[in-house]
């Protein structure tokens, strides 16, 4: 984990590597733990209450995704990563899920990507209120409305996976 | 005593639960379990069937307490505005108290009012 000594520096240069790095096992337990350094973090690096709850929920549902959906392997291992070039922040989540997630998450991104975020976000609490039974899928909607960040998948070697979530500072 | 008061209190290790009033219920701390619905959703339900059962007229859900939840947790504010708004016979208005300061409270309930705004109300506080 690095982290800029004098937090407003961080603003000034643009950053080639993370100024977050985590990895750990996907475990349900971290994950409140991660969130809320999160929030620290960017309440200190960037010195905005706002942009820290943003943090919060797009740390939260990412990881509770991976966390979720990670095979039971040796190396499924999450890795967690925070960049800023000082103009955008964007957070980071690898993780090696089973494979029959890969598809309905793929689906899921490629739906939300047609609405607006704030559309897409009524459109899910629409849906979970329609099937009272099925599990709850506000969490990537939530993510983009909530967090203000746009998401993006990329397959990489392994059968990893990786979430990108880029927004405004 | 009302069936509302009378609702057993689940014991949920990260938040604080209150039947303050006849017709209100308190939530406060932070919901991030993996399935919150094991704790939450069977106590909504009865809050729900209770307040039909004493015939009120509103019921307050002051959850301006609660700084932070996973999506899970919405569901389930989702899943009680709905059993309202289903409600065929004489139903009464939820209206939940958020804090304009929690971030999450602002955007969801946003969203929340615009799927059941005819039983909803939406009441911030500071």
């Amino acid at each position: 984990m690095e982290s800029a000594d004098t937090p407003p520096e961080s603003k000034k240069h643009p950053t080639p590597y993370p100024l977050v790095f985590m990895r750990f096992r996907p475990a349900w337990a971290y994950i409140d733990g991660i969130r809320e350094f999160g929030r620290f973090f960017c309440q200190t690096t960037f010195g905005t209450q706002e942009l820290a709850d943003r943090a919060c929920v797009v740390i939260q549902e990412t990881l509770e995704n991976a966390v979720k959906y990670s095979s039971n392997s040796a190396d499924s291992e999450l890795e967690l990563s925070i960049l800023s070039d000082g103009q955008s922040i964007e957070f980071s989540v690898s993780s090696l899920p089973d494979a029959s997630h890969l598809s309905s998450l793929r689906q899921e991104l490629n739906g939300l990507q047609t609405l607006d975020p704030e559309q897409a976000y009524l459109a899910a609490f629409i849906r979970a209120s329609n099937e009272p039974d099925a599990s709850a899928r506000l969490g990537l909607a939530r993510i983009r409305y909530e967090g203000g960040v746009e998401l993006a998948m990329k397959e990489e070697s392994g059968g990893r996976i990786r979430i990108t979530a880029t927004g405004k500072l | 005593m009302s069936h509302f008061s009378s609702v057993q209190i689940p014991k949920a290790e990260t938040v604080a639960i209150q039947l303050t009033a006849p017709n209100q219920v308190k939530l406060s701390g932070t919901i991030t379990q993996k399935d919150p619905s094991n704790d939450l959703a069977g106590f909504f339900k009865a809050l729900h069937t209770a307040a039909l059962a004493d015939k009120l007229t509103e019921v307050r859900a002051d959850v301006s307490g609660l700084t932070f939840v996973n999506s899970s947790a919405i569901r389930l504010f989702v899943d009680w505005a709905t059993w309202v708004k289903n409600e065929r016979g004489q139903r009464y208005t939820l209206r939940f108290v958020t804090s304009r300061n929690v971030t999450w409270q602002k955007t969801s309930f946003m969203a929340l009012m615009s799927l059941a705004k005819e039983v909803l109300a939406i009441e911030q506080v500071s």
